[in-house]
């Protein structure tokens, strides 16, 4: 049994996962320095080599989601030595991190960070100085509460803990939260254009034409216009008009 | 060089977005609202690309850390101040950000060349040497951070001292409607990539919503 200390270690390890990410192997040189500290207490001389060697395959997930995934390699790296398993830690990692990768990105990419970002965006507007801490605590509360009792119930469930990933319905999850922050643009739209007409001293109807600017900017981005191109020829067109 | 560490290598507690980079970076040269306006005008541009697999968004931590930078040097120096020096700065900023991409790239290779170090090292059984290799990929990490802030830095401000005498004068008549175009374009860019059933419809329906609710006070 790995003493709390060490997976306090081992928890620690994982926010670097990611350090030395490339191109060939992604996350998984990462993925030995997070487990050697478990690595050396299971193994020693040439198996403690061989270990290593067999984490050093291909791994790539959701680096917050990696911590779920290294509990319950720990403890089937701790089992292995015991008794014979159904799954090896190699089949376990190889089917997981992709799955694990989607979920991730779906939910803390594509949901968390864009609502807390227009939530954080809302209240600077405002001139609030204590947006960007509103922004990092609606953040990183979710964060951290999946890398600390992702590992830590990794380890205790084992295999176990992917029936809690999956109770969780992330995906779900992931598609409430992008529905609110779409609907927290709408409003932050029509919030940040009233307040540009007020300035302007201008009819404030003028505004309803953010509605079909917004449409056609998302159209010329699905053609493929970058972000860049459209708001530098964007300034150029308005600088041109006041010069 | 912390919040480009933040984006990939260490931590992701976003202080790498740029609400939490660029006010943080105003703080520490002395003006946290430039940093806010800074923060504001990004952080909505690039919500919608997401940092998956392989894939390299654009570098907009080092916009806006050297966007700011520039905003409150070169305002000092050239005596504009306020929104104008901030569109302005980032107007430059933006297209240099281009190199945070390259730089990145070229940790990441740098980064394939420690593991195959590390794998030759397990090899002959220096499982020890692990540990270092990989952490100095976050030295590469930083290297590329930094290299792309004294890129968009130095040539921003070349830029700024030249372009400044003629662009000034629009940049200020326009600063509203460009401040406007900003988020504007990034929500435009998020609501197309967010991959939301109906999301044009509810974002239209929110945005009248709060529009006609605000409008008897315009």
């Amino acid at each position: 049994m790995l003493r709390r200390r060490l997976l306090f270690r081992i928890l620690l390890r994982s926010f670097l996962l990611q350090a030395s990410w490339n191109f060939e192997r992604m996350q998984s040189l990462g993925v030995v320095y997070v487990l050697a500290p478990a690595l050396r207490v299971f193994y020693q001389g040439d198996e403690l080599a061989r270990a290593y060697g067999r984490h050093l395959a291909y791994f790539n997930t959701h680096p917050y989601l990696a911590s779920p995934i290294m509990g319950t390699v720990l403890s089937l790296e701790e089992g292995g030595r015991n008794d014979a398993q159904s799954i090896t830690v190699e089949d376990f990692k190889t089917m997981i991190m992709a799955p694990y990768a989607a979920m991730g990105d779906a939910f803390f990419w594509g949901g968390v960070r864009p609502l807390a970002a227009c939530v954080g965006v809302y209240f600077a507007v405002l001139g609030k100085w204590w947006a960007p801490l509103l922004f990092l605590v609606l953040f990183n509360v979710p964060h951290l509460l999946f890398r600390v009792v992702g590992l830590f119930g990794g380890y205790a469930l084992g295999l176990g803990v992917t029936e809690l990933i999956q109770r969780l319905r992330l995906p779900d999850m992931a598609i409430r939260c992008k529905q609110a922050t779409v609907l927290f643009l709408g409003g932050l739209s029509a919030y940040l254009v009233v307040q540009g007409l007020r300035g302007e001293e201008l009819w404030a109807g003028w505004g309803l034409a953010a509605i079909p600017l917004v449409i056609v900017l998302g159209w010329l981005g699905s053609l493929g216009v970058s972000n860049l191109m459209l708001i530098l020829t964007f300034s150029a067109l308005l600088l041109l008009f006041y010069r | 060089m912390l919040a480009g560490l933040d984006r990939t290598a260490a931590m992701q507690f976003m202080l790498s977005r740029p609400l939490v980079a660029a006010p943080a970076t105003g703080l520490l040269l002395g003006d946290f609202w430039i940093g806010l306006q800074v923060g504001i005008l990004l952080e909505l541009l690039w919500l919608g690309r997401l940092p998956v697999g392989a894939a390299i968004p654009p570098d907009d931590t080092q916009i806006a850390v050297a966007g700011t930078t520039l905003a409150i040097v070169m305002g000092a120096w050239t005596g504009w101040v306020g929104l104008p020096m901030v569109l302005l700065s980032l107007l430059v900023s933006l297209p240099l950000g281009k190199v945070g991409q390259v730089f990145d790239r070229f940790a990441r290779y740098g980064n394939g060349r420690l593991l195959v170090k590390a794998e030759n090292a397990v090899g002959e059984g220096r499982v020890a040497a692990v540990d270092s290799l990989h952490l100095m990929g976050l030295l590469l990490f930083a290297l590329a951070s930094l290299a792309t802030y004294l890129v968009i830095v130095t040539f921003g401000s070349l830029l700024i001292l030249m372009l400044a005498p003629a662009l000034m004068p629009p940049v200020e008549a326009a600063s509203s409607w460009l401040q406007l175009a900003f988020p504007l374009l990034g929500v435009a860019m998020t609501v197309r990539t967010i991959h939301v059933r109906h999301a044009a419809v509810l974002y239209c329906l929110s945005f009248l919503l709060v529009f006609f609710l605000l409008w008897p006070h315009g």
